[in-house]
């Protein structure tokens, strides 16, 4: 019996071993595991046997098919694992098998990468009304009745009764409507905030849509000086274009800062020296200023406590800088095949 | 404000031996900004922005002195000469003075009126110089007397007019405001219909000029014109800006008065021009002079404390230094202990309102690129950030969903307004359009997302295969999946309109399975739950059989669906669309379900199909729920696996087959405790819906 069973056993040692594929191995199966297995067979016999022999024989065979089964799984195994590491020719140059990924617009990348510069500066990103009271847009900031953006020439007006405190409901032609909004929703500086949004002015053509996003900027605090804008800027600058880029101040006018700068920035075509794009080596990136007094007041923070910066400029802007897209109307006709440009 | 300064003439004022590209570097840096350096001819030109409220700078004199205080500031040599002949004496040349009767209505449309009338004047061409500087600036010379104006414009950014004399009827003037219905032909030869409220002269017959835009032409100086009205005034600058709007017509002249004049600066140029008249037209004085200038223009004075410059300059600047810079632009001084009293010059009265318009003054001048650069320190504050900053990753996720981000404009057209059915009533309505594409604040994202559709459809693989593999991007999905993040504007009473933040999402050649899938997708990114129902009213795009409503508890979140086929057409879109908005502002208000640990099973389960047929309008959601209440506590989880309709089953009937998950935590099921809970469900399927479980 014993030699019997050494037989079978070396025998499907051999033929598991050499066992191609899986349905050869379950072929293999139903012949050792199967009713008319010879083990099966075997079993059968027992019954004939001297009943001395008897228990030790059922032993044996039991051992016997513990030993098939780890035969069973390892050629199992080893034929998943020869199918994994076939040697068959691939194609690598054919195209490999994607999910589809959809695209963000231009712009959620620009805001995106804006935001987590002045993340990490502790700036906390608000959001404040599209369409807001004149009160917010425009008095507030210290812009006079007849000052031209107040007329109807450049600013959207809504059809809609006038509060009696708070003016006109206008579409808000820049984030800074956003600034006295935070004064009055922290109370007590620091502020640090970032206001991006969509602003509306009357206007279309090459570098200009009556709808466009604004962002800006809003730091107060005690002793805020002119270089703190100067810091910021340059943080700014080198992550957001890179470390050989640098910024310059030029004197500019803006209602609501005082004294109000222009920013540039060198121009990466032709590294600062002038060229076709640039104004002498620089290019135009946003208006800045230190908050007017008036602005502080109007929030009802001590200007002779606190001082600030604001800052702000068109994300169209900085993305027509960095992607040379030639007419910022392309952003909004929304062509599937502009828009697959970009991840 | 841009104005072309031809260098040569910039240096008669300002003597310095730098280099053009030098002074422009040094304007850019701390005045008006040099946007350009041009030839023109011999000419060298600066074309220079000044910012609106610097008036003073508007002018080749102003930029003159700018030059020179910032020159100085910087230790380069170069001082300040003033034109000639700005404070003659304006006594009549003869004995028997010309007479001019002068009426002003009101005194607020012209606070200060100068004038004095020459004769002897012999028309003929400028001197070249005049000449060439004209050219140079982008102005055709005229004639001596009438290039004089313009001169004078340039060079003191004061305008004046010139009048024949002659052609005054009956020597009289009457200055006015236009009455309706009045219109007048100026001297380019165009007629203005005038609106209200112009500023007018009249002489004894007939209105001559267009105050502060351009004179008229039965009064202007001809080639035979022998003796001329001088003519230099201010004006009320609103009224000057409100004529410019309503008429569309803006003149050199104009957009200097629209901006206000130096009241001091008025007879100054004057008198420069009496000087240019007797240099270059043998001009005698035939009249006393006329100054009619009610209210003077009133001094102003401020204080400056040197601890507040340095705070703002973030170093310590010698007092003598700040002192130097505002002398050099014409502010006087007078120093005490920590602080100086500045008075400012009347060409300056307009912009300098308070300190710290001095402070700007000395840092410019002091060069803010000579200032250091330094990081704020302090505090971070720590408030709590908008919605957007979630947003921000929730569009990224939504990219990897496989969408594409749209902006499209908040402002739409009346007929996309009408595609929502709102009515322009109950709607945001723009009072000042700038055409009839943008007219309304749309209530609704979705037919902005349809009009992206359509306007790409000839891109859809429906249409045209070839041509989309060959100008679609690698990797372009085939068919066109869209969203968009914007607030919506609905209209509330005594209020701003409410501005809530959605998403919306178009997907075109899609089945409402594949629209609520993303929508799952969705809220479990956000962490929040949802449930599906049935539309509880008509909704004016999405069709009442396959559409939805995603709620939260009884809060309606958001609307999913299948757009209706008669809004497909108005799009010419042949594909079904499934169209979902939600309200972001609602759903980011929702306390977010966090994800809760449950052990890992240590046993199998036993894993059962159930196909049961019942009525095709039986929500799925009702046999889920009767399967779950009672298969408990054994089933651990329902999957739905097959849903079908067909003939064999018969009419309004549904096969659905549900992949039930038995398990316990003791050990994995028998098969006969597995079996009664299967039994224990067919029968209650059976008896709640009638089903029919194929067993």
């Amino acid at each position: 019996m014993e030699k019997r069973i050494r037989k079978i056993l070396n025998e499907a040692a051999k033929e598991f071993e050499s066992a191609g594929d899986e349905s050869e191995i379950d072929q293999l199966y139903v012949k050792y595991f199967g009713k008319k297995s010879p083990l099966n067979k075997l079993t059968k016999k027992i019954s004939t046997l001297d009943p001395a022999l008897k228990p030790k024989a059922g032993q044996n065979i039991n051992k016997a098919k513990s030993t098939l089964e780890k035969l069973f799984d390892r050629a199992k195994r080893n034929v998943k694992t020869k199918k994994a590491s076939a040697t068959k020719y691939i194609d690598v140059t054919a195209p490999g098998k994607k999910i589809t990924i959809g695209h963000l617009h231009l712009v959620s990348q620009a805001i995106e990468e804006i935001v987590t510069i002045f993340s990490k500066l502790g700036y906390s990103l608000q959001s404040y009304p599209e369409i807001d009271w004149d009160w917010y847009a425009f008095e507030s900031l210290n812009m006079p009745k007849d000052h031209p953006a107040r007329d109807d020439w450049e600013t959207f007006f809504v059809k809609a009764p006038p509060n009696p405190k708070l003016g006109n409901q206008v579409l808000t032609p820049h984030t800074s409507n956003g600034q006295v909004r935070e004064m009055e929703n922290v109370k007590k500086p620091p502020i640090r905030m970032i206001n991006i949004a969509r602003c509306y002015r009357r206007q279309i053509d090459i570098s200009h849509t009556p709808m466009f996003h604004q962002f800006e900027g809003l730091l107060i605090d005690k002793n805020i000086s002119i270089p703190n804008l100067k810091g910021t800027f340059d943080y700014f600058t080198t992550n957001f274009f890179g470390k050989n880029r640098v910024t310059r101040l030029r004197p500019h006018h803006f209602r609501f800062t005082e004294p109000s700068f222009e920013v540039d920035v060198t121009c990466d075509v032709c590294g600062g020296k002038s060229c076709r794009i640039c104004k002498s080596g620089w290019l135009e990136l946003g208006g800045a200023g230190m908050v007017h007094p008036k602005v502080l007041e109007a929030g009802k923070i001590d200007p002779k406590k606190y001082s600030g910066f604001a800052f702000g400029w068109g994300i169209e802007r900085t993305i027509s800088m960095k992607t040379k897209i030639p007419d910022i109307r392309l952003l909004y006709q929304n062509d599937i095949r502009f828009l697959e440009q970009f991840s | 404000m841009n104005i072309s300064v031809p260098v040569s003439w910039l240096r008669e004022y300002v003597k310095t031996d730098i280099t053009a590209k030098t002074l422009a570097n040094a304007l850019s840096l701390s005045g008006p900004s040099v946007e350009k350096i041009e030839k023109r001819g011999n000419e060298l030109i600066f074309e220079l922005e000044v910012t609106t409220n610097r008036t003073d700078a508007y002018s080749i004199f102003g930029i003159a002195r700018e030059s020179n205080a910032i020159l100085n500031a910087q230790s380069l040599k170069s001082s300040l000469v003033k034109p000639g002949g700005l404070n003659l004496n304006l006594d009549p040349d003869k004995s028997k003075p010309l007479l001019l009767d002068i009426v002003i209505k009101d005194k607020n449309l012209c606070p200060r009126f100068t004038a004095i009338i020459v004769d002897n004047i012999k028309i003929q061409p400028s001197p070249a110089y005049i000449r060439n500087r004209l050219s140079a600036s982008g102005i055709r010379a005229i004639n001596n007397i009438v290039d004089i104006s313009n001169y004078i414009m340039l060079e003191l950014g004061q305008p004046m007019h010139t009048f024949d004399f002659d052609k005054i009827k009956g020597a009289k003037m009457t200055l006015r405001k236009s009455q309706k219905g009045e219109s007048i032909k100026t001297l380019d030869g165009n007629i203005h219909k005038l609106p209200e409220g112009s500023i007018v002269i009249e002489d004894s017959e007939r209105l001559i000029d267009l105050c502060g835009i351009m004179g008229g032409l039965n009064s202007t100086v001809s080639r035979r014109t022998k003796r001329v009205l001088l003519f230099t005034q201010a004006y009320n600058a609103q009224a000057i800006r409100k004529t410019t709007q309503a008429l569309a017509f803006r003149t050199e002249a104009a957009s200097r008065f629209e901006k206000g004049i130096d009241l001091e600066g008025v007879l100054p140029a004057l008198s420069r021009a009496v000087y240019l008249a007797k240099q270059t037209a043998g001009a005698q004085i035939a009249s006393e002079l006329i100054d009619i200038y009610p209210d003077k223009q009133k001094s102003k004075t401020f204080r400056l404390n040197f601890n507040k410059l340095n705070n703002y300059l973030g170093i310590n600047l010698e007092q003598s230094k700040s002192v130097q810079i505002l002398k050099s632009l014409g502010f006087q001084t007078k120093q005490n202990p920590n602080q100086i009293v500045v008075t400012v010059p009347s060409w300056r009265t307009q912009d300098i309102e308070s300190d710290v318009d001095l402070i700007e003054e000395i840092a410019r001048i002091y060069g803010y690129h000579k200032l250091p650069s330094k990081l704020p320190t302090g505090e971070t504050p720590q408030t709590k950030e908008s919605d957007l900053k979630e947003v921000i990753s929730l569009k990224n996720a939504l990219k990897y969903l496989g969408l594409t981000e749209v902006i499209t404009y908040s402002i739409i057209s009346k007929n996309l307004l009408k595609v929502s059915k709102r009515s322009e009533k109950n709607s945001v309505e723009l009072t000042n359009p700038l055409t009839e594409e943008w007219q309304f604040m749309r209530p609704t994202i979705i037919p902005s997302l349809l009009k992206v559709i359509s306007e790409n459809r000839h891109l859809s693989p429906s249409a045209n295969l070839a041509r989309l593999a060959a100008e679609r991007a690698p990797g372009g999905t085939s068919d066109i999946r869209l969203f968009e993040v914007a607030k919506t504007y609905l209209p509330q009473k005594n209020n701003l309109p409410k501005q809530d933040l959605m998403l919306a999402i178009c997907l075109a050649d899609a089945n409402f399975y594949q629209a609520k899938g993303v929508v799952e997708n969705i809220c479990n990114y956000l962490q929040r739950k949802m449930t599906f129902a049935k539309l509880s009213k008509n909704h004016p795009l999405l069709g009442q059989n396959q559409s939805a409503e995603i709620k939260s508890t009884d809060e309606i979140i958001g609307t999913i669906g299948a757009v209706k086929e008669e809004i497909l057409n108005q799009f010419e879109i042949s594909t079904k669309t499934y169209a979902i908005e939600i309200n972001l502002t609602k759903i980011y208000q929702l306390p977010s379900s966090l994800p809760q640990y449950h052990p890992i099973p240590k046993y199998p389960p036993v894993i059962e199909d159930i196909s049961a047929v019942v009525a095709t309008v039986l929500p799925l959601e009702e046999i889920i729920d009767e399967v779950k209440k009672s298969g408990t506590p054994l089933i651990n989880k329902v999957d739905v696996v097959d849903i079908f309709e067909n003939e064999k089953l018969g009419e309004n009937k549904k096969s659905v087959t549900l992949r039930l998950t038995f398990q316990k935590t003791s050990g994995t099921p028998t098969l006969d405790e597995a079996n009664q809970v299967k039994e224990k469900i067919i029968s209650h399927l059976e008896k709640t819906f009638r089903a029919k479980v194929r067993k």
